[in-house]
């Protein structure tokens, strides 16, 4: 009984006792000051995507416009079926066309050669030469790659090579 | 899940018209059928016995009605709506309020000391006094600050100008920071929202309208305009018959997607007076057409291969719709399209 009177204590005995300097205030009611929230300030910024699509959002950066380069609008997973976005090698400075002079085209093997595709129609007219065709050039590419194969097999055993010609 | 289910008891009801009774709600129609089927097995026995003295007396008739698949082909909204003046006066309020509210900008974590953005910066703030570009000139921390309200006619709580005024400030502080005084640089502006097509009224256009959902409407070789729609053949279900309607109608030059196996909506179409077959004892009645809904990813449509006789298209909004289809059919098909 005696723990729950002060907290059930009318206004009119609160205004007396809190006049008394040893009073000490269990439970206030009053309004106190409001503080500030601790929210950074933001700013409204003008996002532009790689296509030319706006949006606006609160953003603490005070850079007013911000434009990407790169986002969903233009990458290939989000666009499978765009053409302008598809594997097409850019070779601006001719690098690869260079490695390819030099080393031919075995390598990406995937990619087809310039001039096979304008050979093929004159092919079917003449079967059996264009069968004839083919199989030297699968005999030159096999030997090309026995080649290859033979040149990575055999670096750096030029020096062992008396060793273990004795061991035998 | 529930509108499937509701849609498929719907279908359910239009497909049994000879049990389906017209004056009676279809919660009602189903309880009654649900218990005749084994609480009053009794009563429908004695239906059974009493009918055919009524069949004697009439040939019976089947009536039937050829079932369609129509596609109700949609292109969702491009960009977002515009605002109401109030929800314009609305967030221009919060700005306002917001600068009064959160913490001032630490100007000195963005901008070094003495370097042409921070004398940008300064001399900017000094104009507008205060950090914010698109709330016009308002001091958060003035006397006066309680007077945010704008006067009749200002512009600054349109969307438009403050994209302005963000832009505007961008190409000030590009040309006030750069080293070249003698080109002034130009940044772009957003696109307009209204486009070509809409300027020129072209609505074959995919790029028109771009707040609005657009559906795909076909004029049929006796010049009204359907939604594509065509009659199930033997052996197909709904969504075959949709993907093959969609094809010979439109072409094959669309990146579409069909959403579900259950129709959205139905359109019952009765003729003037029953065509009677009466080598088979049928009364053709009319036609049922079953709508699925698609969406339409890239491409466009083609008449130009079209196997149904169609004339021409049309992509509407909701509200163009009326002014090209009959009032019977627009109500049975609205409720099928959305607000925007």
């Amino acid at each position: 009984m005696s723990l729950t009177t002060p907290l059930r204590r009318s206004a009119a005995t609160t205004a007396r006792v809190s006049t008394s300097t040893t009073f000490i205030c269990s439970q206030c009611r009053h309004a106190t000051l409001l503080r500030r929230p601790k929210r950074p300030y933001t700013f409204t910024q003008l996002i532009t995507l790689s296509d030319g699509s706006t949006f606006t959002q609160r953003t603490t950066s005070p850079a007013p416009v911000y434009r990407s380069t790169r986002d969903t609008r233009n990458s290939l997973l989000w666009n499978p079926s765009s053409s302008k976005l598809l594997n097409i090698e850019d070779d601006e400075a001719g690098r690869l066309a260079a490695f390819r002079a030099k080393f031919g085209r075995s390598w990406d093997a995937n990619t087809p050669v310039e001039g096979e595709e304008a050979k093929t129609p004159t092919d079917k007219k003449d079967g059996k030469q264009s069968e004839e065709e083919a199989a030297a050039e699968a005999a030159a590419a096999q030997e090309e790659e026995d080649n290859l194969l033979d040149l990575i097999s055999s670096f750096g055993q030029d020096e062992h090579d008396g060793r273990s010609g004795k061991k035998k | 899940m529930s509108s499937g289910s509701n849609g498929a008891r719907r279908i359910a009801s239009v497909l049994r018209p000879s049990i389906a009774n017209p004056g009676v709600c279809r919660s009602c129609q189903e309880k009654t059928l649900g218990r005749r089927s084994y609480a009053a097995a009794a009563t429908n026995t004695a239906e059974i016995s009493s009918s055919p003295s009524s069949t004697t007396a009439f040939p019976v008739i089947k009536p039937s009605y050829t079932i369609n698949a129509g596609v109700l082909l949609s292109r969702p909204p491009q960009i977002t709506r515009d605002l109401t003046p109030f929800e314009k006066a609305y967030f221009f309020y919060q700005k306002r309020l917001n600068e009064r509210l959160a913490l001032p900008f630490t100007k000195y974590f963005y901008f070094k000391r003495g370097t042409p953005a921070d004398e940008d910066w300064k001399r900017k703030i000094r104009e507008r006094q205060t950090a914010a570009r698109d709330i016009g000139k308002y001091n958060a921390y003035a006397d006066d600050a309680w007077n945010d309200e704008l006067l009749v006619g200002a512009a600054e709580s349109e969307p438009d100008h403050q994209v302005e005024m963000l832009v505007q400030d961008a190409e000030a502080t590009v040309n006030a920071t750069s080293q070249d005084t003698s080109k002034k640089e130009e940044i772009p502006r957003p696109f307009s929202r209204m486009t070509e097509a809409d300027q020129q009224g072209d609505m074959k256009s995919l790029n028109r309208a771009l707040q609005r959902t657009l559906y795909l409407f076909v004029q049929s070789k006796d010049g009204y305009w359907k939604l594509p729609s065509s009659p199930i053949e033997k052996e197909e279900t709904l969504r075959l018959a949709v993907e093959r309607t969609l094809a010979q109608s439109a072409g094959v030059n669309m990146n579409t997607w069909l959403v579900g196996f259950h129709p959205v909506g139905h359109h019952v179409y009765n003729f003037k007076k029953p065509r009677l077959d009466e080598a088979n004892g049928i009364e053709h009645r009319g036609e049922k057409t079953f709508y699925i809904k698609g969406r339409i990813m890239t491409g466009q449509a083609d008449l130009t291969v079209n196997t149904q006789g169609l004339k021409d298209f049309k992509w509407l909004a909701k509200e163009e719709i009326p002014k090209f289809v009959g009032l019977t059919y627009y109500s049975n098909i609205k409720n099928m399209l959305a607000d925007r």
